[in-house]
């Protein structure tokens, strides 16, 4: 192979597994413009529709692709639920932002807790005959896989995008994101507005745990290495900001894909972690967020 | 009988202390009203109560005979009742012409909200002229004229706008002026809260004086600019402040 063939190659896995990331990472955005819930218990949710699809496949032989049609209105009605019991009654406390990141982190830890007392922490993975096959561009290769992982996940997105953009409700939630007292000044009911954009994150949280299944080996406490990336993604993207978390995500993931090639896939991990930290200390506003103001 | 009573209502934030003390004001229909008073009077929360941003402790907000104080914005939306927070309150990352058809959120019909757009884009030119552009792009006088033209989209019965003039070169405020007062021709109600107290109430026909939470004083306008007491408590005051 020559150096640009690796370079290429190198760029193809990147993308195919960052726009996984961006599936993942556009729930934990929307939820975060709405409500301002940093949902540290986004990917612990995830972890649940992992478990539905793996239990689908083995126990009646469904897809994993397939079970998104499974997980996403099931994480739907999860989200929603979640939303309705715990946050619900905090809307109007001063310290929302505060108690949701504690009351998130508990939910992550219970959800881990239930898992692991249930299933236990066993690393669990879907066989499917694509997840190790390729089509192949002259020397360069493209994992079936994550090809179709992604096109999938490119799909929902963009249909995210256009449910935000052309709908009555998208436009509401997109209000809602962009100026909360404008919105409600308009007739938007906020609370109706952030209980379906709950349920919508965790739905494409819930897709993107279906297609990870056969990706990476997963089990209950897998959810904290996932938030630490997706909490990365969305802060260089720009928090609340759906075009942010999907560039975020392919430029993380790349730059991942480069760092496990070159020093090895121990670092890999560790991009994100640096990458947050860099962002934090001269952008943290991210690539397309605005600065925070301090009233 | 008036349109609108606000009726000895206490309110505040949070658990935070009362910003409004058993304020009483009564509001005839076709009228304009200037709130004015010192920082901290209560003014822009007296509009948020009204429009339901807030809801009184005690007390009532009657409107039309109906008591909407513990109504949610939208459903006070339906009864005629708008309002144009303090910095506009724009959707910055939307065109104007998305703003504007957020104005008609709460109505089914579409065809209504267009026909409506094209209303106050006759009102605003300059809404027209730059209807594909973002609202966080528009000048502070154009972003303005977005606010009340988005109110606007409802054809309320009461329209509330919320210091108009802050932050506006002062030929911007008069063509802001200029449009609340083709409103006021129409036959609205218009409440206003302005820290121009000049301006406010040189523009409408009664006045208020709010502080600490109470109605200090009440009065067709030209009487309240004129009486000393009120020019040297409060008119003083406020122009300091302003400048």
């Amino acid at each position: 192979m020559t150096d640009s063939t690796i370079i290429f190659q190198l760029l193809v896995i990147g993308v195919t597994i960052g726009g996984v990331y961006a599936l993942m990472a556009s729930g934990l955005t929307i939820i975060f413009g709405v409500m301002k819930i940093v949902n540290l218990a986004h990917a612990a949710l995830m972890m649940i529709a992992s478990f539905i699809t793996y239990f689908a496949f083995t126990n009646y032989g469904l897809d994993p692709i397939l079970s998104v049609i499974i997980t996403i209105p099931v994480m739907y009605l999860v989200g929603v639920i979640v939303y309705k019991v715990f946050f619900g009654s905090l809307e109007k406390d001063a310290r929302f932002g505060e108690l949701t990141v504690l009351l998130t982190f508990s939910i992550a830890l219970i959800i881990e807790g239930t898992l692991g007392y249930f299933f236990t922490n066993t690393l669990r993975t879907v066989s499917v005959p694509y997840s190790t096959s390729s089509f192949w561009i002259g020397d360069v290769f493209l994992p079936k896989g994550q090809l179709y992982a992604t096109l999938l996940s490119i799909a929902l997105i963009i249909s995210l995008w256009a449910f935000l953009r052309y709908s009555k409700l998208g436009n509401a939630i997109r209000a809602t994101m962009q100026n909360s007292t404008a919105a409600q000044v308009v007739g938007v009911n906020i609370e109706k507005a952030s209980v379906v954009a709950f349920g919508i994150g965790i739905a494409m949280g819930g897709a993107a745990g279906s297609l990870t299944t056969y990706m990476f080996p997963f089990y209950p406490s897998k959810h904290w290495e996932w938030i630490g990336i997706l909490l990365s993604l969305i802060v260089l993207g720009g928090m609340g900001s759906l075009a942010g978390s999907f560039v975020g995500a392919i430029l993380l993931s790349v730059t991942a894909t480069f760092v496990s090639h070159f020093f090895g896939p121990t670092w890999s991990v560790a991009t994100f972690f640096l990458a947050l930290f860099i962002i934090l200390l001269f952008r943290p506003q991210g690539l397309f967020g605005k600065k925070m103001e301090v009233k | 009988m008036p349109i609108l009573q606000i009726e000895e209502v206490t309110a505040g934030y949070g658990v935070g202390p009362d910003i409004l003390k058993g304020l009483s004001l009564n509001l005839e229909k076709g009228k304009s009203y200037c709130i004015i008073g010192p920082n901290g009077a209560g003014k822009s929360t007296l509009l948020k109560i009204i429009c339901g941003l807030l809801h009184p402790r005690t007390g009532k907000v009657i409107f039309n005979g109906e008591d909407i104080s513990n109504l949610r914005t939208d459903e006070i939306l339906h009864r005629g009742i708008c309002f144009v927070p303090q910095d506009f309150s724009l959707f910055p990352d939307m065109t104007v012409k998305e703003n504007l058809r957020m104005g008609g959120y709460i109505i089914q019909d579409r065809d209504l909200v267009e026909t409506r757009i094209e209303e106050v884009i006759e009102m605003f030119p300059i809404l027209g002229e730059k209807s594909s552009d973002l609202a966080k792009t528009l000048s502070g006088g154009q972003q303005q004229m977005l606010a009340i033209g988005r109110s606007l989209i409802l054809k309320p019965e009461v329209i509330m706008l919320d210091e108009p003039s802050l932050g506006l070169a002062p030929n911007i405020i008069q063509v802001i002026f200029d449009s609340i007062e083709k409103l006021r021709e129409s036959g609205m109600t218009i409440v206003m809260v302005e820290q121009n107290a000049h301006k406010g109430l040189d523009f409408a026909e009664w006045g208020c004086v709010l502080d600490l939470g109470i109605a200090r004083f009440e009065g067709p306008s030209d009487t309240i600019l004129n009486d000393p007491r009120i020019q040297e408590l409060y008119l003083g005051k406020i122009q300091r402040v302003a400048k």
